[in-house]
């Protein structure tokens, strides 16, 4: 199983502080963060796409590959690759070039984004969304998997005798996890190609995610992919620790209640027991992410929120090792007990290789 | 016409915006209730009947907006309105037209909670002269929403209380009389496939087949 964080990239004022870090420093601090995350041994580093203030991360491909120069093991990944208004194309050939500097250390997750004026901005339209991530990905899949395409679609220019380079490393096309809060359709494309699925469940209670795994792991197995069980779910958290909880709530609280997505609404008490925000002792965050598996099945990627709201740098590099050496340590012990040895770890670029070495070649 | 069998009783929810204790408009709800649950019993058809007190849920539903979800004790008001078989829908006018607490509640429910369910509309007011925004305001609300809203919407203004009627108008009780017959005769007569929710669990994991939803990005107009 596979651990690691994932971050929006907002530029947001310390309200203790009411200082905002400049995009520069925001931008320096995830680097900061990833690497981090690769120090304490964690596995996965995603960053989000965003073409608007106060946001800095509008490139993600770019950032990952300067991550990967300075790393050796983290495994570079998108929370959300934007596919309704990223020309396909483009995706394909930014994430090839990523995949062959990272050496094959990435995968990307596509969302549709839920910012109104981005789509018009990009030139198109948000009631097609859901159309726009179905048919943009069915290109980008061929553009992976053929090495010359000819496309018609509704949504872009047509292509003759098209050829997306660089080719994919190893002819092994990158891992795709489809993110999704809302959208059966986008559980139902996640089940179709049998990629992945990343719920991100941490500002919902669990039962509207249940019902989209559910549907997922049941249509993942209807097309042939593998048993319900074998389909491959990853999952959001949300913490803030100390040793102490009281501490831990005391110091987290002026975040919670100024942060951008939350803020001013519910208490911290009443939006911990409708979501899987969780401040408070390591222990208390182990037993929390355990329980995820009684809701939502053996899964292979655990990504968790650490760096918004404000919260300064310094305090979120406390938090990724606190992470790393006390929760997630924990974590990969419990969650390999009693997983059966047939549920399969998250696709990574050696096992994809392992495995079309392993099958005849479909063409 | 059959009935539904006792096993499946009607549910029967009003929805009380008012924020006196004692309100006039839970007044109102009360004796719309009451009527209706009376004549539905007429049909053969006694209903389970609830009220769901807004103020009681009035910071949950400002949290709704924030956060995106109903906390858990809205959730329940919001899942008993969406199951009902009839809704009672009554709120105090506050500056011609319904409450603030009134329209975030119906911000909360999902577009399609009240479609082809049918409700009452009510409102209290200072004087009759606020009586037409049942008309103005309420019925393109719910018309919106898809609900089967009974002709007679019943506006109680603070003379109401102490009047009967004259040769013009009906007095308040024939009104709610009237209201509360049409609310039963809806909910009785209303088609209920499978049972009132024997296919839920069912729709929930609907989804349309991967291929074919693909198909109908290419249809004209299609998508």
């Amino acid at each position: 199983m596979q651990f690691g964080v994932f971050s929006v990239g907002d530029v947001t004022p310390d309200p203790l502080t009411h200082r905002a870090p400049t995009e520069h420093e925001r931008i320096q601090a995830m680097v900061r963060i990833a690497l981090k995350a690769e120090e304490v041994g964690l596995d996965v580093f995603a960053t989000g796409e965003h073409h608007n203030p106060p946001f800095v991360p509008s490139s993600p491909t770019t950032l990952l590959g300067y991550i990967a120069a300075r790393t050796r093991r983290l495994v570079l990944s998108t929370a959300t690759t934007l596919v309704t208004t990223n020309d396909p194309v483009k995706i394909a050939e930014d994430y090839a070039m990523l995949q062959h500097l990272a050496e094959g250390r990435m995968d990307l997750m596509l969302g549709r984004g839920n910012t109104g004026p981005v789509y018009p901005w990009f030139g198109k339209d948000i009631r097609q969304g859901i159309d726009l991530a179905l048919e943009n990905y069915a290109l980008l899949h061929r553009l992976w998997r053929e090495d010359v395409v000819d496309w018609e679609g509704r949504f872009r220019t047509p292509l003759q005798s098209f050829t997306a380079t660089p080719r994919p490393l190893d002819g092994i096309p990158p891992f795709v996890w489809h993110g999704s809060i809302r959208s059966r359709e986008i559980a139902e494309q996640a089940a179709y190609y049998g990629d992945g699925f990343f719920a991100n469940n941490i500002f919902w209670p669990k039962e509207h995610f249940q019902r989209l795994i559910r549907i997922y792991r049941l249509r993942f197995a209807h097309y042939g992919h593998g048993d319900p069980d074998q389909a491959v779910v990853g999952l959001g958290g949300q913490v803030f620790m100390r040793p102490n909880s009281q501490d831990a709530v005391r110091e987290f609280r002026p975040y919670f209640d100024n942060a951008p997505v939350y803020g001013h609404g519910p208490s911290l008490e009443e939006f911990m027991a409708e979501t899987p925000l969780t401040v408070g002792s390591p222990q208390q965050v182990i037993d929390r992410t355990l329980a995820f598996r009684e809701y939502f099945g053996d899964y292979q990627r655990q990504l968790f929120l650490m760096d918004h709201a404000g919260l300064p740098l310094a305090s979120v590099l406390e938090q990724l090792d606190i992470l790393g050496e006390e929760v997630v340590p924990v974590l990969r012990a419990e969650f390999a007990a009693g997983r059966p040895d047939r549920v399969p770890d998250a696709p990574t670029h050696a096992s994809l290789l392992a495995r079309a070495a392993e099958e005849p070649d479909p063409t | 016409m059959s009935t539904p069998a006792q096993s499946q009783r009607l549910s029967l929810v009003a929805v009380s915006a008012g924020l006196g204790r004692p309100s006039a408009t839970r007044l109102l709800v009360d004796r719309l209730t009451a009527a209706t649950a009376e004549r539905l019993a007429e049909h053969g058809a006694a209903p389970a009947t609830r009220v769901v007190e807004l103020r009681e849920h009035a910071s949950d539903i400002a949290n709704a907006m924030v956060t995106g979800f109903p906390g858990s004790g809205l959730r329940a008001a919001v899942e008993a309105v969406a199951g009902a078989d009839g809704v009672i829908a009554a709120t105090p006018v506050f500056t011609a037209s319904y409450s603030g607490l009134f329209k975030s509640f119906i911000d909360v429910l999902e577009d399609t909670a009240l479609a082809g369910t049918p409700v009452l509309l009510a409102a209290t007011g200072g004087t009759m002269r606020h009586s037409l925004m049942l008309e103005h305001t309420m019925r393109p609300l719910f018309a919106y929403l898809r609900a089967l809203t009974v002709p007679t919407g019943v506006f109680a203004a603070s003379d109401d209380w102490g009047a009967g009627g004259d040769s013009y108008t009906a007095d308040l009780s024939r009104r709610i009389d009237r209201a509360a017959g049409e609310l039963a005769a809806f909910m009785a007569g209303r088609p209920r496939p499978g049972g009132a929710h024997g296919t839920a669990e069912e729709d929930e994991d609907a989804v349309v087949p991967f291929e074919q939803r693909l198909a109908q990005i290419r249809e004209p107009g299609g998508g």
